[in-house]
């Protein structure tokens, strides 16, 4: 079984746009999940979600990757878009969807996912 | 109280902020929102201006005092 830091880097590296999140997107347990969320569905992303609550060490393990200290965190193409603020901010500019039409076409899927990582 | 190590914490990364304020967003003294507009993010991304925030407030973001932070900053130019 992978590491948990490889899941985590696996999913930043392979998903067009991971978002780790407290909950899912059919049960967001955050308020700045939701609003990252948000901003990436009408932005148009396809979004893979992976819900950092079942386990302490998920977000510690992310963080350590990401330099980043809070939750949620995007990633486009691999690359840390930022947190809820960031992400809303980019949205209500229209940068965000400009960044997303460059990284995956304009004609891009828009498939909603749930990655759950495997806890030793 | 957080609200007024946050504000100290801040005042002393950001000397000469053009705007600088610390709200307690849900009355718990937990959740915040803070905004910096000052000059040293002239030029700066706006990840690696969230990025300098996030370092200032390391401690009480570790130490769970901060359970909920919202960061608004900008440049001067």
């Amino acid at each position: 079984m992978k590491t948990l830091t490889e899941q985590i880097s696996d999913v930043i590296r392979d998903e067009p746009v991971a978002v780790f999140m407290k909950g899912t997107p059919q049960m967001v347990m955050c308020g700045n999940s939701h609003r990252a969320l948000q901003a990436l569905h009408a932005a148009g992303a396809p979004i893979t979600t992976v819900d950092v609550l079942p386990d302490p060490r998920i977000r510690q393990e992310l963080s350590a990757i990401s330099g980043w200290p809070t939750i949620p965190q995007v990633f486009v193409k691999g690359e840390l878009v930022g947190g809820a603020d960031i992400t809303e901010e980019l949205h209500a500019s229209g940068e965000l969807q400009q960044k997303l039409d460059s990284a995956l076409g304009a004609d891009r899927a828009q498939d909603v996912k749930v990655v759950a990582l495997e806890l030793a | 109280m957080v609200e007024d190590t946050i504000r100290a914490l801040l005042t002393e990364a950001f000397p000469g902020a053009v705007e600088l304020s610390v709200e307690d967003r849900t009355g718990t003294g937990d959740h915040f929102q803070v905004t910096v507009v000052s000059s040293a993010f002239d030029g700066v991304s706006l990840i690696d201006q969230h990025r300098r925030v996030n370092e200032v407030l390391a401690r009480p973001l570790a130490d769970g005092s901060i359970h909920e932070l919202r960061i608004k900053t900008k440049g001067t130019t």
